[in-house]
């Protein structure tokens, strides 16, 4: 029986929302009465999902006023972990948090201060605009891990990153560890519908994905080889004449070091690498230069890689240069920032932030490109060229694993308060043992956020935030697209839930920056940075209402007009940002993080090749496994093994099994497939198990699946362009749990 | 008299299982009841070789609905749309639909103690919306609509693509179409 809710009713109000749980933001409409949500429903005129939910944004309401939700300002009265909390007024907490913040900044500096943030889950630019404001350079996300790097490694060599697809012309999509059909539906449903009027897809993916299944080729390479495959792409489209020498000719710099500079990376050379055959990657290399226009998808797995990423990325970059598929109908678009709106970027205050507290930005010594040093350069590019710069709260980031590390020796200097913004650490950044012990060690910590996670349960106060459909949303690229999608509010925050935006600026009035807070809320300050659009509107939700989207109208060959914003207003192949920067201009091998050519002794214990990270239905990062209503979809951690490996190990279908790596074990549920190689790996990232005990030393059983435990965040294993850790393409062994250890997590 | 179907177009499917939750979530249904599963098939073959399918399943709203035959108490109905339904304050929970429905689309619901399943969210259909399921997919791997309209979708999928009807030896005449790849 349908229990359809009656939307007809008298006094109902339909609010134009959007979906929260992932950055699709997919557009919701919400029928709402009496600042109740009674429905909501995918909106059909919204132009990505065009109606359609996950499974994510089908649990909204449940999201919404779920009973373990964190509904009220707690702060810690027991001993740190043991889950003795006292609910207080948000007055109390903040002038306590400024109070405590004030005496670091007093004691050992405002760089003592860092934030954490989790994925577009925030208002980013309230936080960095706090943080330039307070004087700290050390704000991170997980954005190393996710598209940053790629971001500013391609905006050093064409001017910005192209990552706005013009997929309806194309011929071709490379997806290249990516899989839109576990983590962006949209993206999907256009591009199975681009493939019936005769679009190629090629997918690069060791798993055999949702999407490889659907997809014209699928090139299943070793874990973490992505550079051994991209530059063996490169020298074929020279070697075989398949760029476009025109293109090449009149806008690019550098083929002639490029073109040396390749010809020892042949399919062949790449072949025992990849564990492809020359012929695949010929023809794969074939298919994407041959039919054009085409588009290479950026995918999370290149900046997963650890110590090849940066050369990966840069090698991925220069396909597309080399073939012309660059800001043409059907290619990849150079959109530049938004001239229309008052960007991320120019609302984070970033020029108040002094000289001398930006090079004490932790991890900008070793790691340039996504931290001061580099985005400095870059900004300044891009502001002559565009006359706008990319955000910089993603963009310029504190290193996390160094700051975590800062925590934990005081070195390069203490980092004595973090503030924790929908993110769970322990769950989602590198080496989860390390980051837990920094976590226990850290001297003051304030959590935001929804539930109570393995991080929220060490705090010394943990603020109840605004979800899905009580807070407005801009959609634009982590601020770095020229068009906008806007949401508005479907109902105020239940219970005493607020904007993380009026966290920080609540904080920020206590610390002396009201006159840098002109806005009281999130609309306000919303509406000032649309109203250049010129469409006149009275406030934020009168713009959702009457118009929602903006988009300016595209032009293409936008550098036969500008060039490109590179030093040379060329697209630089050889890269003079980079090498300024003290980075090899052009890409140089290094082999994944850890592998068997480099360290065949470690590949004796370690014989197995483990990936991590990818994404996954029904959850998201490590969010939601508290839903019962996904949770049966998904109820335990699995780990991906192929039958002959499994077969080898003694291990069957659901059994138990430990996985190791140098830095840890995990374990979790065998799941045979032939859907992985003999020797690869997969695990599920995330786990932790909210129906445990959240208090020490249990936290929920924060180490025993998650995959993070055995990622690695040494120094020498991080990308030396942006400092990103290795998630893909670590050495790994898989053994049985026995029933004495079966309880064990470590 | 409209005559309502589903189209299930595999080629679309990418077994994320939104189907599944919509369902359960606005039908409220307690967690062991599931009116639409989505099996996955594969990856099958062997590696690198290899495909995979995911079959949606659901009620299939037969022609001959042999649950409607086989309920004692005329609690299970087909509507002369073609939505098979179970009432049920006319439900005795005796399971004999159960036993007959040869697609396994039924489930005794225990906190009711009635049998129950999809009905197209038919409160839906007669305001004219969707189905939660089909509004929900976003690879538009579910196309609902009436059968006898000429201009529907479903329309031109049935009569235009080759589609597949479940266990059709049965002559249940299921309303539920499959197109593979």
């Amino acid at each position: 029986m349908s229990k359809s809710v009656d939307l007809s009713q008298e006094g109902i109000e339909v609010k134009k929302s959007c979906c929260y749980f992932c950055h699709q933001n997919c557009g919701v409409l919400a029928y709402v009465k009496d600042g109740n949500v009674l429905a909501i429903e995918g909106d059909p005129s919204y132009p990505t999902n065009e109606g359609g939910l996950c499974c994510r944004g089908n649990i909204a309401l449940k999201h919404l006023d779920h009973p373990a939700r964190v509904n009220y300002p707690l702060k810690r009265v027991g001993k740190r972990g043991e889950g003795q909390w006292e609910q207080i007024s948000w007055d109390q907490a903040l002038d306590e948090i400024a109070a405590k913040l004030a005496a670091i900044r007093d004691e050992f500096g405002a760089e003592a201060v860092a934030t954490a943030g989790g994925t577009s889950r925030t208002d980013d630019w309230a936080r960095r605009r706090f943080m330039n404001l307070f004087g700290s350079p050390n704000c991170f996300h997980n954005s190393h891990l996710c598209w940053i790097p790629t971001f500013m490694v391609e905006t050093a060599i064409y001017g910005w990153c192209p990552f706005d697809l013009d997929l309806g012309a194309s011929r071709c999509l490379v997806l290249w560890g990516q899989n839109p059909g576990a983590s962006s539906m949209p993206e999907m449903h256009h591009i199975r519908g681009l493939q019936a009027k005769g679009l190629k897809v090629i997918v690069i993916d060791p798993r055999f994905t949702e999407t490889a299944a659907k997809a014209d080729m699928w090139l299943p390479l070793r874990p973490g080889s992505d550079l051994a495959l991209a530059l063996a792409w490169v020298n074929v489209i020279i070697n075989e004449g398949l760029y476009d020498a025109e293109f090449v000719t009149e806008y690019c710099e550098g083929f002639g070091e490029l073109a040396d500079h390749v010809e020892q990376f042949t399919p062949e050379w790449a072949a025992p690498l990849t564990w492809l055959t020359p012929e695949q990657i010929r023809e794969s290399a074939y298919m994407y230069a041959t039919s054009k226009p085409g588009n290479i998808q950026w995918g999370v797995a290149i900046d997963q890689l650890g110590k090849s990423a940066g050369a990966a990325m840069h090698a991925r970059a220069l396909l597309r240069a080399l073939t012309g598929n660059l800001d043409c109908p059907g290619s990849d678009l150079l959109t530049g920032p938004s001239q229309d709106s008052i960007t991320d970027e120019e609302m984070e205050a970033n020029d108040r932030l002094p000289e001398e507290q930006k090079a004490k930005q932790i991890g900008a010594d070793k790691f340039k490109l996504v931290t001061w040093p580099g985005y400095g350069k870059i900004a300044e590019l891009a502001k002559k060229h565009w006359g706008k710069a990319p955000t910089a709260e993603w963009m310029c980031e504190a290193h996390p694993p160094s700051v975590f590390n800062a925590i934990l020796t005081g070195e390069p200097y203490p980092v004595k308060a973090l503030l924790v913004s929908a993110t769970n650490p322990v769950n989602s950044y590198g080496q989860s043992k390390m980051t837990l012990e920094a976590l226990r060690k850290i001297d003051f910590m304030v959590t935001c956020e929804y539930w109570m996670t393995p991080t929220a349960a060490l705090s010394d106060y943990v603020l109840p935030i605004a979800g899905a459909l009580e807070r407005p949303t801009i959609t634009n690229s982590y601020g770095c697209a020229d068009f906008l999608l806007c949401s508005q509010r479907a109902i105020q925050p239940m219970y005493e839930r607020r904007n993380d935006y009026n966290f920080w600026r609540d904080l920020g009035m206590r610390m002396g920056q009201e006159e840098m807070w002109p806005w009281e809320t999130v609309e306000d300050a919303y509406h000032y940075r649309i109203e250049p659009l010129g469409y006149g509107t009275e406030s934020y939700d009168e713009f959702v209402e009457l118009y929602r989207f903006h988009f300016p109208e595209r032009e293409f060959y936008k550098y036969k007009r500008i060039g490109f914003g590179t030093p040379s207003g060329k697209i630089e192949l050889y890269s003079s940002t980079l090498k300024d920067l003290g980075y090899p201009p052009l890409p140089e091998y290094v082999g994944p993080a850890e592998n068997e050519a480099d360290d065949p002794e470690l590949a004796k214990e370690f014989p197995l090749v483990l990936t991590t990270g990818n994404g996954f239905m029904p959850f998201h990062h490590s969010e939601h496994f508290q839903i019962k209503e996904l949770r049966f979809l998904r109820h335990e951690p699995r780990v991906e093994i192929n039958p002959a490996t499994a077969a080898e190990l003694g291990i069957a279908e659901d059994d138990w099994v430990w996985i190791e790596t140098r830095r840890g074990r995990i374990k979790q549920k065998a799941s045979l497939t032939q859907g992985v190689a003999p020797r690869v790996i997969v695990t599920e990232r995330g786990w932790w198990f909210p129906e445990r005990s959240m208090t020490e030393p249990e936290l929920g059983g924060c180490l025993e699946s998650n995959t993070n435990v055995l990622t690695s965040v040494a120094d020498e294993h991080c990308d030396p362009m942006s400092g990103t850790w290795a998630n893909r393409g670590l050495l790994c062994k898989v053994y049985k749990v026995n029933g004495a250890d079966a309880k064990e997590g470590k | 008299m409209a005559r309502y179907a589903m189209v299930f177009d595999t080629r679309r499917c990418i077994g994320c299982h939104s189907c599944t939750v919509a369902c359960r979530t606005k039908n409220e249904l307690p967690l062991d009841m599931i009116y639409n599963p989505v099996t996955t098939v594969g990856p099958a073959g062997v590696y690198p070789n290899l495909s995979m399918v995911h079959m949606p399943l659901i009620c299939m709203h037969c022609e001959n609905p042999p649950c409607v035959d086989a309920c004692p108490t005329c609690a299970s109905q087909r509507r002369d749309d073609g939505i098979v339904f179970v009432e049920d304050k006319k439900c005795v929970g005796c399971l004999a639909c159960v036993m007959a429905c040869p697609y396994g689309a039924r489930v005794k619901n225990h906190e009711t103690g009635a049998v129950q399943k999809c009905d197209f969210c038919k409160d839906r259909v007669d305001e004219g919306k969707l189905p939660h399921c089909v509004l929900t997919c976003h690879q538009k791997a579910r196309v609902f609509g009436d059968l006898d309209d000429e201009t529907s979708e479903v329309y031109k999928l049935v009569n235009g693509e080759r589609t597949v009807r479940l266990l059709a030896e049965l002559g249940t005449e299921p309303y539920a179409f499959y197109i593979y790849g």
